[in-house]
């Protein structure tokens, strides 16, 4: 797939404000609220290496085929496909705010 | 004698959709588990937590990290000091 | 004994027995560890194929064996174990450079359609007020616990 074909996709999801597209040498593709945050970018490599070492006993594959994280008013959706790591940031529409 | 902890735990336990819980501190030692998650998750639990940490702008947003599958997900939150990780299955 | 054995190389030994004698004479293995040459065995008759064929096994086995009991008698000065190590780590550091980089650790594959996965529904907002409650709670129980000291902490002992 090319980076367009990769990111055309990428647009097309409900609510997004933004999207990274990260290989292992770095940030391939950029765009919206995300474009050019190397932190995020980076932070979201290291989230996703930290989740990849988790597993559920007796299982030898990592437990999870997306990683969120929930925020406020927005959420990071991740995962990985082809060795490259996909970051969407969506909008968390779904209200009322945590009270604890 | 059982712990206020360790009752917590059993109680979160009785929803029929939770099939694992840990808590841990912020160095990753477990405080308690039951389930299918047990003290090994510990580590990977808060250092997910604390990477997480680093991501909202404001620093009172406090973040809830998702993995996600078709059989259920496991959810880490922090409160404070300490850690907690779900896993919960699809109902 | 103080020797050890290392490496393999079966197919130059293959007619011989592993309990046949390796030298016909009474001289014991050994091989100086600065690596001077092996000095031929003394058998005074014209070498044969059989004797060439067993000088050679000889000298490989002496390369294989090292005295670990002669190894007291090498010594080596504190300037020249620097001065190695300098030369051991200068020559790696020249070689790690003309290596590719290793990859830390290359990326699992967690799904063949990234972008309907990153498409489908959010978390439900209930399970992450749940477990946002259960932290809550675990945090407040874990703030309860104190320790309830039953005897004393310090206890002297018996010191005659």
């Amino acid at each position: 797939m090319t980076t367009a074909a990769l990111t055309a996709g990428l647009e097309r999801i409900p609510d997004q404000l933004g999207y990274l597209v990260i290989s292992e040498d770095g940030v391939l593709a950029s765009a919206g609220e995300l474009e050019n945050d190397e932190h995020t970018a980076g932070v979201m490599m290291q989230m996703v290496r930290t989740a990849c070492r988790f597993r559920l006993s007796g299982s030898t594959d990592a437990p999870f085929k997306r990683m969120s994280v929930i925020l406020e008013d927005f959420v990071y959706v991740v995962t990985i496909s082809g060795q490259k790591v996909f970051v969407v940031k969506r909008q968390n529409i779904q209200h009322e705010p945590i009270n604890v | 004698m059982e712990s206020t902890l360790e009752q917590h735990l059993d109680d979160t336990m009785k929803n029929p959709a939770v099939v694992g819980v840990l808590c841990t501190d912020q160095q990753g030692h477990s405080l308690g588990c039951r389930g299918s998650l047990s003290d090994e998750h510990g580590g990977v639990v808060s250092v997910l937590a604390k990477q997480a940490a680093a991501l909202p702008k404001d620093p009172t947003d406090s973040p809830t990290v998702c993995l996600e599958s078709d059989s259920g997900n496991i959810l880490v939150r922090s409160h404070g000091s300490i850690t907690i990780a779900v896993h919960k299955i699809a109902s | 004994m103080g020797c050890c054995y290392s490496g393999e190389d079966g197919n130059s030994r293959e007619k011989f027995e592993e309990t046949d004698p390796l030298i016909p004479h009474p001289n014991p293995v050994s091989k100086p560890p600065n690596g001077t040459e092996w000095p031929t065995p003394g058998v005074p008759s014209p070498p044969t194929d059989g004797q060439a064929l067993l000088t050679s096994i000889l000298t490989k086995t002496a390369q294989n064996i090292i005295d670990v009991s002669a190894a007291d008698s090498v010594v080596m000065e504190q300037h020249e174990i620097m001065d190695k190590a300098r030369q051991y780590s200068t020559k790696l550091a020249m070689l790690s450079t003309s290596l590719p980089q290793k990859k830390a650790l290359t990326l699992p594959s967690l799904t063949s359609q990234p972008h309907q996965v990153l498409a489908s529904d959010l978390v439900p907002y209930s399970d992450v007020q749940q477990v946002s409650k259960i932290a809550a709670y675990a945090y407040s129980a874990i703030s309860q616990i104190k320790v309830d000291a039953k005897e004393e902490l310090v206890v002297q002992f018996a010191i005659p």
